[in-house]
């Protein structure tokens, strides 16, 4: 019983930072941005907000609640400044959009890790390779929580589940239903026929991986919190990959790749617990840890075939190329 | 011609970028950064030292440094390889490590003698890597699966699989590292005395050097290179043209798997002699810079190897000297990769302004 109640509370925290992260994705590469720099935007995204939060609690004495949610808004916000660079770089430098999103992880990479043991040491006095996070606090809804089995929906709920739950609607309604949605979808599929409407492509383009970045640090601010409660370097771990590999069988559209990220929460947490549960050494961890890997590999072999990308995705834009 | 200076020139320009940024953020940090890109060199054996511990010399550490450069140029033109058939390798350190550790298990830790054992270690890295490499190949032409995705997820499992061996059997509980193989397979001569100085021997370094004429000759004079390069302009036309885009797919990713699988065995077997458990090798993504900075060529490749090398092999001795983070090396290496994506618009303003300039020039010799 705890067993299956274990694996979905932890499931869920899994899946849902992987889930906006995959949105991100899934809004660029819709308006014809190849985006495989989830993993740097995120981690970037994480950086800042993780400084933004220290800052905040140790510096300026603002009580840790209040600054678990601004510290989102600037994880937003680094996360979209360097989404900018990649969206500068794709469009007006006109870079190959596969190497540029790779460069982009290789730079956030570096220069996070450089940061935090710089700032650590110049502006802070202590030698350190991470930033600290409190561990965030976790609500149970009382009633809800008591059904069985499908109560653990509703205990230690980390607050940022249910903010990313309200960003998905907010982002599938943007996407799906408003006119920006619209013209970001068409960019992604004839931007010829958006600039022929008298819409500027690069513009749309340009707010797309924007919002991209925002979202992926959002979701990589998420698993800061709830995964390892600190930033350092052992941040990079290729979730931000993970996310593209969910986008990829969702076929570019939210609801599939909602489907994808239950997939691989569930697993990964299931196989957790199991491991646990048989008492086996730590080490064998590492072997629970390839589970989603191998799982993105096998379900890409099943899905990859069918699937139908973006008409304009990954192309530069060339206005006098017809 | 034109077009070969501009590559060279975009380089210099995107490793100038590199350093101009690596110098504001030093001189941000209240140091100096020529004394900084001084120490670059004087670790890598490239200047002279203040003192040197007992035994050691110049030579020592220039030795060294040839010795840490040696995958990297093998790694660089795995990357450039694929590149040149429109794929994207992000698996090399995934690939070294799995070439490493097969190479370090079977023979690493056996009673062979050097003769057979080190000729071993690099046969068995070539197929560990040509292995590994054509899987990602047959993934991507068979299943249509995107080659970053499914080498960035090799990577892991490799990493993770590597990890629990080496934690479950293979340990050194002081170093928790693997335990360090034996010298009759290692190819760096360790501790070798030359004029008094106490060297290392990078044997692979002649291998990498074969290497990079070999790919030269495969890409610029045999069909089998100007097939891959075709499948890389335009796969379709590749197809009409009656090229089996699948097989050169598979072909090319074996070839670039199995430079890469010989990086591995010239970083684990010979540079480093043990294999530290959870660590992709950072050379994996030192090579996609090398590789763009050196314009996908081999011998461009060879000349940025040597020059790269000096910013992460000399930031160690920096760190040292000056108190500056060692990262700063990656962060130099990073802002160089972000210039060398703008290389198309620099190319592209270079081609124009030498067009403006030879317009005026003709209009010039039209007046007199």
């Amino acid at each position: 019983m705890t067993l299956i109640n274990n694996t979905i509370i932890d499931g869920m925290a899994f899946m849902l930072p992987l889930l906006i992260m995959a949105i991100g994705g899934i809004f660029s590469e819709r308006s014809g941005i190849t985006n495989l720099a989830v993993e740097g935007l995120s981690g970037m995204g994480a950086f800042t907000g993780a400084l933004a939060a220290y800052i905040m609690t140790t510096c300026l004495g603002i009580s840790s609640g209040p600054a678990y949610y601004l510290s989102f808004l600037f994880a937003a916000l680094g996360g979209m400044l360097l989404g900018l660079l990649h969206a500068f770089l794709c469009i007006d430098g006109k870079a190959n959009q596969v190497i540029c999103g790779v460069v982009i992880n290789i730079l956030a990479q570096s220069v996070t890790i450089f940061l935090v043991k710089t700032i650590n040491r110049e502006i802070f006095g202590k030698p350190s390779d991470k930033i600290d996070l409190g561990v965030s606090a976790r609500y149970t809804v009382p009633g809800l929580s008591k059904i069985p089995v499908l109560g653990a929906f509703f205990t230690k709920i980390y607050p940022f589940e249910v903010m990313i739950i309200i960003l998905t609607l907010i982002a599938s309604y943007v996407l799906y239903k408003s006119r920006f949605g619209m013209h970001l979808r068409a960019c992604g599929d004839n931007p010829h026929a958006v600039d022929a409407a008298g819409l500027d492509v690069a513009g749309i383009r340009r707010r797309a991986v924007m919002i991209s970045g925002a979202l992926s640090g959002i979701g990589g601010m998420a698993f800061a919190y709830s995964i390892s409660a600190k930033f350092s370097a052992s941040y990079f771990v290729g979730y931000g990959y993970l996310a593209i590999a969910a986008l990829i069988f969702g076929n570019w559209t939210i609801l599939p790749t909602l489907r994808a990220c239950v997939i691989f929460g569930f697993a990964r947490s299931a196989g957790y617990q199991i491991v646990q549960k048989l008492g086996y050494p730590s080490s064998y961890q590492d072997l629970i840890m390839i589970l989603p890997y191998v799982l993105t590999l096998v379900l890409l072999i099943f899905w990859s075939g069918k699937n139908r990308s973006p008409r304009a995705l990954g192309e530069i834009y060339d206005k006098a190329k017809r | 011609m034109n077009s070969r200076k501009d590559r060279i020139r975009t380089a210099a320009v995107c490793i100038a970028a590199g350093l101009l940024v690596g110098a504001v953020i030093i001189l941000l940090l209240g140091k100096n950064p020529l004394k900084a890109y001084f120490n670059l060199l004087q670790g890598c054996g490239l200047a002279p030292k203040g003192k040197y511990a007992s035994g050691k010399g110049m030579i020592t550490d220039l030795l060294s440094y040839v010795d840490s450069v040696t995958p990297i140029i093998f790694a660089a033109l795995a990357v450039a390889v694929a590149m040149k058939t429109g794929l994207f390798n992000i698996g090399v350190s995934g690939q070294m490590l799995f070439a490493g550790f097969l190479a370090t298990v079977t023979v690493g830790y056996s009673s062979l003698p050097a003769v057979i054992a080190k000729p071993l270690v690099i046969l068995i890295g070539i197929a560990a890597g040509a292995l590994l490499g054509s899987l990602v190949g047959w993934l991507k032409y068979r299943f249509n699966i995107n080659e970053v995705v499914s080498t960035i997820m090799i990577n892991y499992i490799v990493s993770y699989v590597v990890s629990f061996f080496i934690q479950t059997r293979y340990i050194d509980t002081v170093s928790r590292q693997s335990k360090l193989i034996r010298g009759e397979a290692r190819l760096t001569l360790k501790n070798v005395p030359i004029a008094g100085y106490k060297c290392d021997i990078p044997l692979a370094i002649v291998l990498a050097l074969a290497a990079v004429i070999a790919v030269h000759y495969l890409m610029h004079k045999r069909t089998l290179g100007f097939e891959l390069k075709a499948v890389g302009y335009s796969p379709k036309a590749a197809g009409y043209a009656g090229i089996g885009v699948g097989r050169s797919i598979v072909t090319s990713m074996m070839i670039s798997g199995a430079l890469a699988g010989l990086a591995g065995v010239s970083y684990y077997l010979g540079y480093l002699g043990s294999i530290q458990p959870k660590v992709l090798a950072s050379t994996g993504f030192d090579s996609i810079a090398v590789c763009l900075v050196g314009g996908s060529e081999p011998v461009g490749i060879l000349g940025a190897s040597f020059f790269l090398q000096i910013i992460s092999k000399g930031s160690t001795y920096m760190s040292s000297q000056s108190g500056l983070e060692s990262e700063i090396a990656s962060v130099i290496t990073a802002v160089i990769l972000l210039s060398t994506t703008m290389s198309t618009v620099l190319m592209e303003f270079m081609r124009r302004r030498r067009e403006s300039r030879e317009k005026r020039r003709a209009e010039n010799d039209s007046d007199q």
